[in-house]
């Protein structure tokens, strides 16, 4: 096994906390973003891809939809919702919200997890 | 709209044509005709945001509609050997088996050697069951085939010799199982007998196979072995496993083996796809769907690397599930491409025809046609990366690596084209996957659909190439185009009817004789214009007996998504070692003056201007810009000139000590991170913040003869190219440098280099 290749090879622990880290994601979710945002980010985007959330291009640089990665090779590769995303900003955010219910188990206040 | 890109898939059976030469398509759908055009590709990006979509219909004598069969893909190697009935057990006694190196146990059951054939229920192999129990299949006269299995799993990763002995005579069977000892492990074995049935039928009437099961007698196969299988070997005498395991085959002068049916020697012919039978009947057979050879054996001793040096030890044949070499399809259509047509990237586009066309169908097969022996030729030559193409083929990187998204950055996009890979994993991935097993993938064959190697399709390597092609048409410069694998082919006679050659955005792949070209054509006075980054990066080769297939060996360095395994770093195919060119002794510096030293998955950088772009030498390439203008802080899809994977000037890698380096990059950032060779020791300070090696330099220098060398150092230049409509400092430059370049006038090297 080598970092590259060990889905467990980050030890970054998310604070469900550290609203303060959700908004500066918020505020530029491509954007270059500080230390501790890039340790959060590069945690939650790191792990074995079976089940990674990712977009599926509808139409390029025009349409997305959220899929995940199916357990075995040869799987259908269907939607996990109804949501077309019209922009890469829109679907980062779309999926950091997921991703930080299902990693801290939290949700986020309403007033820093509305649409951008 | 929303296309679908794979309700026809195909590809052609050469991969350049020569204009006046004939180029044959097999296509596959589910629908039972294709309406077939012919492109010749000016800009292949589909993004709105681009240059555009731009092509030119060539009218052909193969416009219009064509019957399509849905053709299968069946991947999986073995070996197959024609035996008119040797191989079939007789009289009294047959003893066989094999070392065996397992590499996944799961799914189905995996055949070791036999001529079992599934619908007929005739013959007998030995094979791994789901769980990797040793089991002897055999055929019953009536009823249902009968099958022994020993207790004892074989474990993956570990080599065993598995074995069974057949007594006819007294209705007896053996199944042994020895496992040598390893590392802490010590030697096991067991073995069972059982009972054999009243009427066994051992004969399928079919060729013996190795590492497959016959489905059926039209040469289809089922239950490929997942792994690696030295030495099979066959007796008709009885011998108990351990003295059916020592039989080392060696021939001795005016002896002959008693017993000795057959033993096939894999260390025979490891560059071939003929496998070699010792003994005296000559049951020689032949590889299909390319399996890896030049793999290490039971009795490799790691004192050597190279399987040239000890071919003994390199004994095993590493056979796969998901090989694939050739679809072999039935052709649909040939095109004899017309002696006038200009050379280019061309393509099939495969639409639905009839009354009612589904205008959301819309498919492509990439071929490229060169000059043909009339053609008058440009000269300036594009070469097409073919090699890296096919490195890339059907890459599923963003569906399978662990570290993908952190890389990139961002939610990993999908494209279409990645949903059909995950859904039809049979149509095979690039060298930078993985093997169901694990293993990675040293082979990429262009006789198989690719479907990142055209339009609409994934934009990295071939689209973004074409955003070069389209700047040279609007700029109204003539230009060929051949591909590397005619540098493969032809050497520098390929390249010796042009003044300029220019690379495009990202030629990685290059085989030993790829390169000797280049080098010679620019000592003989020719000019290259390198507008890529991460060029010249692997040692590769295409595979002699299997001239469609690019082979990789990544070795234990470089950017890679995997490594060699232990000792089998040295190509099958060629026996010259794989890995970096740079560990060759033969950095891209040597050949261009700039070398991979960075991927930025990030912000984009720009360049700007040194104190050694001042010298007269370099005066032309910069008329137009002002001295202190930041050049390609623009860019198409990237947003910089400077970005994706980026190259520097290193003199002791061997870029010439007269080489200037006239710009180089600013404004990268923290995703600017070294290739691991840049490396030696893990230091705070790697990144594009604070490490100087990170960074894209342009280079010129003169060479003998008159020639020149540029080079950018970066894949997303020539996305720059297009920027406020082709009016920019990235196209003035580029500009400059191509009319300069195209100038008979030679260039002279300083006196002091």
């Amino acid at each position: 096994m080598d970092h590259t290749s060990d889905p467990g090879a980050l030890r970054y622990v998310i604070d469900p906390r550290r609203l303060d880290l959700v908004e500066e994601f918020r505020a530029s979710p491509l954007g270059v973003h500080s230390p501790e945002l890039r340790k959060l980010l590069a945690r939650m985007r790191w792990g074995k891809p079976e089940g990674r959330l990712v977009l599926i291009v509808l139409e390029p640089g025009k349409a997305w939809r959220l899929s995940r990665i199916p357990n075995r090779r040869g799987d259908r590769m269907p939607f996990v919702d109804d949501r077309v995303l019209t922009s890469l900003v829109e679907a980062e955010w779309h999926v950091f919200k997921l991703r930080w219910q299902e990693m801290t188990g939290t949700t986020l206040p309403a007033e820093i997890s509305g649409d951008l | 709209m929303i296309y679908k890109t794979n309700e026809y898939l195909g590809y052609p059976d050469r991969i350049s044509v020569p204009a006046g030469e004939a180029v044959r398509f097999q296509l596959s759908s589910k629908r039972p005709s294709v309406k077939v055009e012919v492109l010749r590709l000016r800009c292949g990006d589909v993004d709105a945001s681009g240059p555009g979509f731009k092509y030119e219909v060539m009218a052909s004598p193969l416009d219009g509609e064509h019957a399509c069969l849905d053709q299968p893909i069946r991947p999986g190697s073995n070996a197959v050997i024609d035996h008119d009935g040797a191989l079939v057990p007789t009289g009294g006694h047959w003893c066989f088996g094999a070392y065996v190196y397992p590499t996944r146990i799961a799914d189905n059951a995996k055949a070791v050697l036999g001529n079992w054939c599934e619908r007929s229920a005739r013959g007998y192999a030995l094979e791994l069951d789901e769980e990797g129990h040793l089991v002897l299949v055999l055929g019953q006269a009536s009823g249902a085939p009968a099958r022994f299995t020993l207790d004892v799993k074989l474990r993956p990763r570990v080599w065993a010799f598995v074995s069974c002995a057949l007594d006819l005579a007294q209705g007896s069977v053996t199944l042994s199982l020895i496992v040598p000892a390893d590392g802490v492990r010590p030697a096991a074995a067991c073995s069972k007998s059982f009972a054999l049935p009243q009427t066994p039928a051992l004969d399928s009437g079919l060729p013996f196979l190795i590492a497959a099961h016959h489905v059926n007698g039209d040469r289809q196969y089922t239950s490929h072995f997942d792994g690696k299988i030295e030495s099979p070997r066959v007796f008709s005498c009885p011998l108990d496993a351990e003295a059916l395991r020592v039989f080392d085959g060696r021939l001795r002068t005016g002896v002959s083996d008693a017993g000795l049916v057959a033993f096939w020697d894999f260390s025979n012919g490891i560059s071939s796809l003929s496998i070699k039978d010792l003994s005296p009947n000559n049951l020689h057979g032949s590889l299909r769907q390319l399996p890896r050879r030049g793999v290490t054996g039971f009795h490799w001793s790691g004192s050597v690397h190279d399987w040239r040096l000890s071919p003994q030890e390199y004994a095993a044949i590493h056979f796969h599930s998901d090989d694939i070499y050739d679809c072999e399809w039935q052709t649909t259509c040939t095109l004899d491409v017309p002696a006038h047509w200009r050379s280019g990237v061309y393509a099939l586009r495969l639409t639905s025809g009839g009354n009612n066309p589904d205008r959301d169908c819309e498919s492509y097969v990439t071929f490229f046609v060169t000059p043909g022996r009339a053609s008058r030729r440009a000269d300036l030559v594009v070469v097409a990366s073919v090699a890296t193409y096919l490195a890339y083929a059907n890459s599923a990187l963003r569906l399978y690596q662990v570290h993908f998204e952190t890389l990139m950055e961002h939610v990993l996009w999908l494209p279409q084209d990645d949903v059909f890979m995950q859904e039809n994993p049979e149509i095979g991935q690039s060298t930078y996957d993985c093997h169901v097993d694990g293993s990675g993938r040293a082979y990429s064959s262009w006789l198989r659909p690719i479907l990142n190697m055209r339009p609409r399709g994934y934009w990295f390597n071939l689209v973004n190439d074409t955003h070069i092609l389209d700047w040279l048409e609007e700029k109204g410069i003539a230009y060929d185009l051949i591909t590397d694998v005619e540098l493969d082919r032809e050497g520098a006679r390929a390249l010796a009817p042009y003044r300029v050659m220019m690379t495009p955005t990202h030629p990685e792949y290059f085989s030993f004789s790829m390169m000797n070209a280049i080098m010679a054509y620019q000592n003989a006075g020719g000019r290259h214009i390198s507008m890529g980054g991460n060029a010249f990066y692997w040692r590769c080769g295409f595979h002699p007996a299997a001239p469609a297939a690019l082979e990789v060996r990544r070795g234990m360095a470089g950017t890679r998504t995997w490594e060699s395994e232990p000792g089998e770093v040295h190509l099958a195919g060629t026996g010259e070692p794989g890995s970096l060119w740079r560990h060759s002794g033969f950095a891209p510096q040597k050949l261009v003056g700039v070398g991979f030293s960075a991927m930025i998955n990030d912000t984009c950088g720009y360049y700007l201007r040194t104190a050694e772009s001042e010298d007269a030498r370099v005066a032309f390439t910069f008329e137009g810009t002002g001295r202190h203008e930041k050049f390609g802080d623009f860019g198409f899809r990237y947003n910089g000139a400077v970005g994706s994977e980026i190259d520097r000037y290193d003199l002791e890698l061997g870029t010439p000590p007269h080489a200037l380096r006239i710009a180089t990059s600013e404004g990268l950032g923290a995703g600017a991170l070294p290739t691991p060779e840049e490396f030696r020791t893990v230091v705070d300070g790697l990144d594009g913040t604070q490490n100087a090696l990170v960074r894209a330099d342009m280079v010129f220098f003169e060479t003998a003869h008159g020639g020149a060398v540029f080079a950018t150092g970066s894949i997303t230049y020539g996305m720059s190219l297009g920027h406020n409509n082709y009016d920019n400092n990235i196209s003035t430059i580029t500009l400059n440098v191509v009319n300069r370049f195209l100038d008979p006038r030679p260039f002279v090297m300083p006196a002091k280099t």
